[in-house]
């Protein structure tokens, strides 16, 4: 089945055609990805699942800019990635990508409102209007009498809480999610998900890398790799959506 | 760049100082040891020039001294020695036959000798016997009181105008006018005291007191002394017309033959910029090696701090630049923390020599009175002079670091653990 027919909604957001991304190990090469052709178009919402050393973070490391495939076509929103210079992909982060990491990968010494605050700071947003939509992004994860918890004062859940606020915060074309649920129990894990949920039906585009069955479960379109190449792209028939408004109670509810 | 961004660098550059105080502290060591350096250099330096242009205004620059010995000293100091004494009439002679100058006046002098007053003596005292018109030159500027007066002079009053320190050692709290004070048994009616003059260079003039030459004549003997002889040339631009006068005259009334050296010597102000230069390369000299080497230990100091704060912040920089941070961004974080650490080694240093040069100053000149041209403050140059400096020396020092930071690769810098 080939879900980019289905898609015809505009232009992808993310064109990706047979790249690769080999690795030197001194003498040897390490293919992490070895041919892989996708396209992501507004409003998707994928999971990508597959063992362990498929090439899951790579593929999503390319496609969130952080990398640069070694081989193939990369097209962003049209644009050629491969001709970018390094700024160019640090702006293509700071304005198109918002990351979620499984370590959460906050500033230890700010408040949760400085953490969210940071993209808006290298896109060179004034003070106050940072302060704004940096608060309004907290919440938007439920996080608003936390703004000015460190880090280490606050829950696992409610750290990742705080990631997604500052991937949302500069509200980008694409959320990028490498095992969001990694480093949560199964509860929180799926406060998570809800949340993840909430936004793809406001209208967000999201790839979530995971491992679970459970958390795989929330997409529309599941991707399996096996040895850095595409095994499996197919469509979620089950895809499990929540109604609530409420991100924090949604889950007993289900 | 973005002021934000600028904004945001220096806050975070404050942090990561305040979370590792003593390890700043340290690291800026040389820096602050660096900029002492320069810092007491440069107030030396100023103080010496202080110094120069002190004794500039108190000798004229429009002023000749002719005299057996030469200011320039040094060269041909055997050959001064044997020079002949410039006698009193012949320094007379001279006075009366010079055209060009405004003023020729002979100075005799005499050194060692002690004054009384009541029943207190001091040692060590200059008596200068010299003509009324000596109150018309920068040296005879009095504080209280008068010169004597032409009248005194031609008949040779026993008069006296007190040196500055000789009168704060006489008359400690009372009015010294109109006392008197005894030279080699003699009664001197005190008229008058010389403004304070001491500079490094001249420190004796304030030791100095004068009296018309015929008085001096009476107490000290006629003959025995090499006279000098002090030229006011008027203006700088007529001072080459005199000395070229003066020269001529004075070969003549020496017998000179052509041909042959002259044996007296025409001084001026230029000799002490000599001497100050002496001083001056002297303290670059010793200074300059010193500063260098504590800024290569300062350099390396707060290069190796910074790799240490680039390695320990790795997992940050890749934080930041997932989030969108620039190359250059994290660049400047760095080199802006360097120059910060730098900045604040020089804050320090400054505000420590402050509190040294106040002590030095004040305190040192009691024991050797040749230091008392120092300043007890600090010139502001060198504030702005030690903030540039240290900014720069840490910039420097932060250059590889945050370019190593800089190029760090975000995928392996957020793969780090910590
Ligand atoms: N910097 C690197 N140098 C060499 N090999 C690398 C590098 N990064 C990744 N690899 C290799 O590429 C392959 C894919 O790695 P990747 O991290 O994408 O796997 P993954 O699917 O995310 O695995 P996991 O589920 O364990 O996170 C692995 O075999 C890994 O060893
Ligand atoms: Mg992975």
């Amino acid at each position: 089945m080939d879900l980019n027919e289905e898609n015809k909604n505009g232009k992808p957001i993310i064109d990706i055609e047979h790249i690769a991304k080999i690795y030197q190990m001194g003498s040897e090469f390490v293919h992490a990805i070895r041919d892989i052709t996708l396209k992501i178009y507004k409003n998707d919402y994928l999971a990508i699942m597959g063992p362990s050393g498929s090439g899951k973070s790579t593929l999503m490391n390319i496609i969130g800019c952080l990398d640069t495939p070694t081989k193939g076509k990369y097209l962003f929103k049209d644009m050629d990635v491969s001709e970018m210079t390094d700024n160019d992909l640090a702006s293509i982060r700071n304005k198109e990508i918002g990351f979620v990491f499984q370590t959460f990968n906050l500033l230890a010494r700010s408040s949760s409102l400085k953490n969210v605050e940071l993209p808006l700071i290298y896109a060179g947003v004034g003070k106050s209007e940072r302060d704004d939509r940096a608060m309004k992004a907290m919440e938007n994860v439920g996080l608003a009498d936390r703004v000015n918890h460190k880090p280490n004062e606050l829950s696992g859940g409610q750290r990742q809480r705080v990631a997604i606020a500052r991937a949302l915060v500069t509200e980008p074309s694409i959320i990028l999610a490498d095992e969001p649920t990694g480093n949560l129990d199964s509860k929180t894990g799926l406060e998570i998900m809800n949340l993840f949920n909430e936004l793809w039906k406001a209208g967000n585009t999201i790839i979530v890398v995971t491992h679970e069955e459970e958390v795989a479960r929330f997409a529309k379109r599941i991707i399996k790799l096996r040895d850095g190449l595409i095994e499996n792209d197919s469509f979620n028939h089950h895809q499990r959506i929540t109604n609530d408004t409420s991100t924090t109670s949604s889950v007993t509810n289900q | 760049m973005k002021l934000s961004e600028i904004s945001e660098n220096i806050k975070i550059a404050f942090e990561a100082m305040s979370v590792n105080k003593l390890r700043s502290l340290l690291a800026s060591l040389g820096v602050v040891i660096g900029i002492s350096f320069v810092i007491l250099m440069g107030w030396v330096l100023s103080g010496l020039d202080q110094a120069l242009e002190d004794t500039f205004n108190i000798i004229g620059t429009d002023m000749l001294y002719i005299d057996k010995w030469d200011w320039a000293g040094g060269r041909n100091w055997k050959k001064v020695r044997q020079r002949k004494n410039i006698t009193y009439n012949q320094a007379t002679e001279f006075c009366e036959k010079i055209k060009n100058a405004e003023l020729a006046i002979p100075n005799a002098r005499e050194f060692g000798y002690r004054i009384k007053y009541k029943n207190e003596e001091f040692q060590g005292m200059t008596f200068i016997g010299t003509k009324w018109e000596h109150s018309l030159t920068p040296a005879g500027a009095t504080f209280i009181g008068r010169h004597f007066t032409q009248f005194e002079d031609d008949i040779g009053s026993n008069v006296i105008v007190l040196g500055y320190k000789v009168n704060q050692a006489l008359m400690v709290e009372g009015d010294p006018l109109g006392q008197y004070v005894k030279i080699e048994g003699r009664k001197f009616l005190v008229i008058g005291v010389i403004k304070k003059q001491g500079t490094m260079l001249f420190d004796f003039v304030d030791n100095q007191c004068f009296m018309p030459i015929k008085s001096f004549q009476s107490v000290f003997g006629k003959s025995g002394r090499s006279v000098s002889i002090a030229i006011k040339a008027g203006s700088i631009n007529n001072l080459d017309e005199v000395r070229a006068e003066s020269e001529g005259l004075m070969r003549q009334i020496r017998n000179i033959k052509p041909g042959e050296e002259n044996d007296f010597s025409i001084n001026e102000t230029k000799a002490f910029e000599s001497t100050v230069e002496v001083l001056r390369l002297s303290v670059w000299s010793v200074g300059i090696g010193m500063t260098v080497l504590s800024f290569l230990v300062g350099i390396i100091g707060i290069m190796n701090i910074m790799f240490v704060s680039v390695t320990e912040r790795t997992k940050e920089i890749g934080i930041r630049k997932a989030v969108g941070a620039k190359k250059r961004t994290i660049w400047m974080q760095f080199i802006i923390e360097a120059a910060i650490l730098s900045f604040v080694g020089a804050i320090i240093a400054f505000i420590g020599c402050s509190a040294l040069v106040y002590l030095v100053a004040t305190f040192l000149p009691k024991f050797v009175p040749e230091t008392a041209f120092l300043s007890p403050v600090l010139p502001y140059e060198l504030l702005l002079i030690a903030s540039f400096v240290s900014i720069f020396v840490g910039m420097l020092a932060g250059l590889i670091p945050a370019v190593r930071g800089a190029n760090l690769d975000p995928v392996e810098a957020l793969r780090r653990e910590n």
